[in-house]
């Protein structure tokens, strides 16, 4: 079985973000890495491969130049070959044009599973991956905390607030896994060595036979008319205790609805 | 005569070819371990001032005096009765044998037997410590607890009685009129006077008899030396003469592999990264192992056995050892497959593992604090084995506490162990009235004096913020002119380090060392003693060389100059605890109680384990960020130690320390059972109310 998981390099969490004139984010002023939510994808991919249900685990990205970080950083964590599909025009995708690229390039991997993250970390939509599942016409299983292989099914163990719920599904299929499916391994300096020998292949837009205008921020269906900076944190109340600070701290719960 | 000639040279023929053998063995170990890094022979000055001072002046043993004393007696008895052995060597051939030239003044007897009484004084005084500290008493808190014992009592019951054997044919030899010295030697003329009543022909055979008895001892001694941990005192002048100089603490090596340092960028084929087995150790490694001598010093001191945890620096050197020599038959077999069985097993058990030589909680148990280190009377360089077992741990196999990851990936991502990113990296100077020069990327300005490096904890943590705070006000106040790197700071890369990945510590100090070569920077000052060491001491051995001061220092030349002048009473008993990194593994001892000296209304009241012996607070070797789950905590046994100096404030000179000693002190205030008046912050920040005038203070708790 071949397992593709679905990378996303993104903007660190705490560096600071810079919008270019056409709203988008200023990729070359910040740092970039690969999406803490795929790692735990990752981690789950290669988890299936160690218990012997997959044989070969490729990663997919799109992405800027840099975005090879993120697959060298999966690659180093295990796995064999990587797709990065570049292309200027891919600049200003949306959501709905990274399924398009996604699942043309998945089609091409012939993948049996594909892996993914929940969410991105930058823009946080989760929901790229029932996107691209409608796109390839198979199963998608969201938000699993826990996966295995069984006979040609893809089982995952679902957290809702009040059960755990088992779904099976046929493959192919694809599945996102959360942030509670199991702690991301830490790359060894042996793995670090060994991604760099490991194939990363660039697919183009023409590679994939998708006209440029169905992408990039023209083919988007949607369009950011402005980017504000979030407001600062407003300091919070400190309560010194003289005696009374629990009847205080009672009352300014109460007084905000918390209680 | 014939008689004793045959014996005497059967004999010492037997004990060379078992010694012998032994000893080719133990330098075959030598021979297939890894060669060791370049510099183990330069500064040759300090490595004979080492020789003289260590061994022959034992002055690591002196610092602690009954046993120190008495193994002075031991030592330079056995240096002046090796006199004692070429004479009865002599004694063989010649029955009045006496060594040339100065070989029968009555002084020379006088001093043999002197050290001869010595040496039987300095065994009846080890005796009487291993029974007040034998582990059956003391438990885990005797130093000899996980040592072999029963070698050590056969070791001082062999030099007894090479002792007893070499008064009694020494005694005979006066009898007969063989003895060389006609005056002087006391202990040897008693014995005779004892003996004389025997007659002339048993003192005959006692003559010979004991010189064969004493020799036949000697020899069996060393038998038992080349078989026991009593090997030191062959190998103790090889591994004091090959250790690191000035001494093993301060800076960590970089990764060598096969004597080469590792290029991360571009490691060889062959490079083995830290140790995953006993040949992975250099020669200078297994020297440590075959020299320990077991004597517990570094246990004695050790946070971690202190506070129940697995780890001592002696039962892990003696571990290794023991590991090396049950391995050895396989290791050094030309054929693999003719061994027995027992040492292919032991060949194979994984170094680091649940089931293997050292257990991982043995080795995440370690503060590198350096009190091992500092205690070792034979040097061995405990914590760069530990930190070689880690480093092949991390970055080999990704094998650590799961807290660590944590920390790796906030350094990794954020440059920072909080994970909060070069942004946020300057908010600590809000609320300060004057503006902190930033140098944001720009070149340092010629007028600039220091480079203020504020340090992850100084930037981000909340006591440390204030740390930093009053350091930037008391250089405002002495008119020094310092800038800090702003969001071009990051972590120095000493946790990484101390953790075993090197590779995340070469990286960051990599960017450090661009950064601040970049802009310049020529004298730069630290509050967090981990940065401190790792700029000062690590930098330079990747090409960054600065001028690096504690702010202790800085702050205590402030004082001394009148730049600074403190006018404000504390009205306090302080307590000063010296930070690892500060202290023993940097030496600055006195600049932080020189502040703290001349503060009115002060008064200094020294813990009982301090400077040289100071205890770790339990943050160090990136223990800061790791869970500690077994024993005790290492923060409240030192907070325990300190408020027994009964403090009114506990000064300490690093971030990690004030943190954990305040958080020591909050749970014992929390349990009722220290004053809640008790403080615990920088020596900066102490300073800093009293240079301040008595009205700033009560408006401006910063």
């Amino acid at each position: 079985m071949k397992i593709a998981v679905l990378i996303k390099y993104v903007p660190e969490a705490t560096a600071a973000w810079r919008f270019a004139g056409d709203h988008a984010l200023d990729r070359d002023s910040v740092d970039g890495r690969l999406s803490e939510l795929d790692e735990y994808a990752v981690e789950q991919a290669l988890r299936l491969a160690e218990a012997g249900a997959a044989t070969e685990i490729g990663y997919l990205t799109m992405g800027p130049p840099r975005a090879v970080d993120a697959v060298r950083k999966a690659l180093a964590m295990g796995g064999d070959r990587a797709v990065h599909v570049l292309d200027d025009a891919l600049h200003g995708t949306d959501a709905a044009g990274t399924s398009l690229v996604l699942a043309a390039a998945l089609r091409r991997m012939e993948a049996d599973l594909v892996v993914c993250g929940m969410a991105s970390t930058d823009a946080e939509m989760a929901v790229l991956p029932a996107m691209v599942a409608e796109r390839l016409g198979i199963t998608a299983v969201v938000n699993a905390a826990a996966l295995r292989v069984e006979d040609s099914t893809i089982v995952a163990e679902r957290d809702t607030d009040d059960a755990t719920e088992e779904v099976v599904a046929p493959l192919p299929a694809l599945v996102s896994v959360t942030d509670r499916s199991g702690e991301a391994r830490y790359p060894s300096f042996k793995g670090i060595v060994a991604a760099k020998k490991k194939p990363v292949t660039t697919w183009t837009l023409a590679d994939l036979g998708i006209e440029p205008g169905r992408v990039g921020s023209a083919g988007a269906a949607t369009q950011v008319l402005a980017v504000r900076p979030s407001p600062p944190r407003e300091a919070g109340t400190v309560i010194t205790d003289e005696g009374d600070a629990a009847a205080r701290l009672a009352d300014f719960l109460a007084a905000n609805k918390l209680l | 005569m014939v008689l004793r000639i045959v014996l005497g040279l059967l004999m010492t023929a037997v004990a060379f070819a078992v010694a012998g053998r032994r000893l080719a063995m133990l330098y075959r170990i030598g021979r297939a371990a890894q060669p060791v890094e370049p510099g183990r022979t330069r500064g040759v000055p300090a490595r004979l001032r080492a020789e003289l001072t260590e061994v022959l002046g034992q002055r690591k043993l002196l610092t602690w005096t009954v046993p120190g004393v008495a193994h002075v007696l031991a030592f330079w008895g056995f240096l002046v009765l090796a006199l004692t052995i070429v004479e009865g060597y002599g004694a063989l051939f010649q029955r009045d044998f006496h060594l040339p030239l100065i070989g029968t003044q009555p002084w020379l007897g006088f001093l043999e037997d002197l050290f001869t009484v010595a040496t039987l004084v300095s065994v009846l005084v080890f005796a009487a410590i291993r029974v007040r500290h034998s582990p059956a008493r003391e438990g885990r808190r005797s130093r000899f607890f996980g040592s072999h014992l029963d070698a050590a009592w056969l070791v001082l019951f062999m030099i007894f009685n090479v002792v007893w054997s070499l008064l009694l044919y020494r005694g005979a030899q006066i009898n007969t009129g063989n003895f060389p010295y006609a005056s002087g030697a006391f202990a040897s003329e008693a014995v005779a006077r004892l003996i004389h009543p025997l007659g002339a022909g048993a003192n005959d055979v006692i003559e010979t008899a004991g010189l064969l008895l004493a020799i036949g001892i000697i020899l069996l001694f060393l038998v038992l030396v080349v078989h026991s941990k009593h090997l030191h005192i062959f190998t103790a002048v090889a591994n004091v003469g090959f250790g690191r100089r000035p001494r093993a603490l301060g800076a960590l090596l970089p990764v060598y592999s096969g004597g080469k340092p590792v290029d991360f960028e571009d490691p060889g084929e062959d490079d083995r990264i830290g140790r995953s087995s006993i040949e992975d150790f250099t020669w200078k490694g297994m020297l440590d192992f075959a020299t320990c001598t077991e004597c517990g010093r570094c246990q004695s001191q050790c946070p971690a056995w202190n506070t129940g945890k697995p780890l001592s620096p002696k039962t892990l050197i003696m571990g290794l050892r023991d590991h090396a020599l049950a391995a050895a038959p396989y290791l050094l077999a030309e054929d693999k497959s003719k061994v027995d069985a027992l040492a292919a097993a032991a060949a194979q058990t994984p170094l680091v593992g649940t089931e293997g030589v050292v257990h991982p909680d043995v080795l995440w148990s370690c503060t590198t604090c350096g009190a091992c280190v500092e205690q070792c009377p034979v040097d061995i360089e405990h914590i760069d084995h530990i930190v070689d077992m880690r480093r092949y741990q991390v970055l080999m196999e990704s094998e650590f506490p799961p807290e660590a990851g944590v920390l790796l990936r906030n350094l990794e991502h954020a440059g920072d162990p909080w994970g909060r990113g070069a942004g946020a990296r300057t908010e600590w100077t809000d609320g300060l009235d004057f503006p902190v020069r930033t140098l944001d990327g720009e070149r340092i300005p010629d007028d600039v004096e220091y480079l203020f490096w504020v340090g992850c904890a100084g930037a981000f943590d909340d006591r440390a913020q204030r740390t930093s705070r009053a350091v930037a006000e008391l250089l405002h106040t002495a008119g020094v002119e310092f800038a800090v790197l702003g969001s071009g700071e990051t972590c120095t890369g000493d946790p990484a380090r101390r953790i075993g990945n090197e590779l995340l510590f070469q990286q960051l100090a990599a960017q450090n060392v661009q950064t601040l070569n970049g802009a310049g920077v020529r004298r730069i000052v630290a509050t967090c003693a981990h940065c401190f060491n790792t700029l000062a001491n690590e930098y330079p051995q990747l090409g960054g060389h600065y001028e690096v001061l504690h702010h202790t220092q800085l702050l205590s030349r402030l004082v001394a100059d009148g730049r600074l002048v403190p006018v404000t009473p504390v009205g306090a008993t302080i307590t000063y605890h010296d930070p690892c990194y500060l202290g023993r593994h940097n030496r600055v001892f006195t600049p932080p109680r020189e502040i703290l000296g001349t503060l009115p209304g002060t008064r200094l009241a020294e813990p009982q384990r301090t400077r040289e012996t100071s205890f770790c607070c339990g943050a160090g070797g990136a223990r800061m960020w790791l869970d500690e789950t077994i024993g005790t905590r290492i923060n409240e046994t030192r907070t325990d130690e300190l408020l027994a100096a009964e403090p009114d404030v506990v000064a300490a000179a690093c971030p990690y320390c004030v943190d954990m000693l305040a958080d020591g002190v909050a749970l014992r205030q929390q349990q009722g059972r220290t004053g809640a008046h008790v403080t615990v912050t920088d020596v900066a920040e102490v300073l800093l109310r009293s240079v301040r005038e008595p009205a700033a203070n009560d408006h401006r708790r910063a």
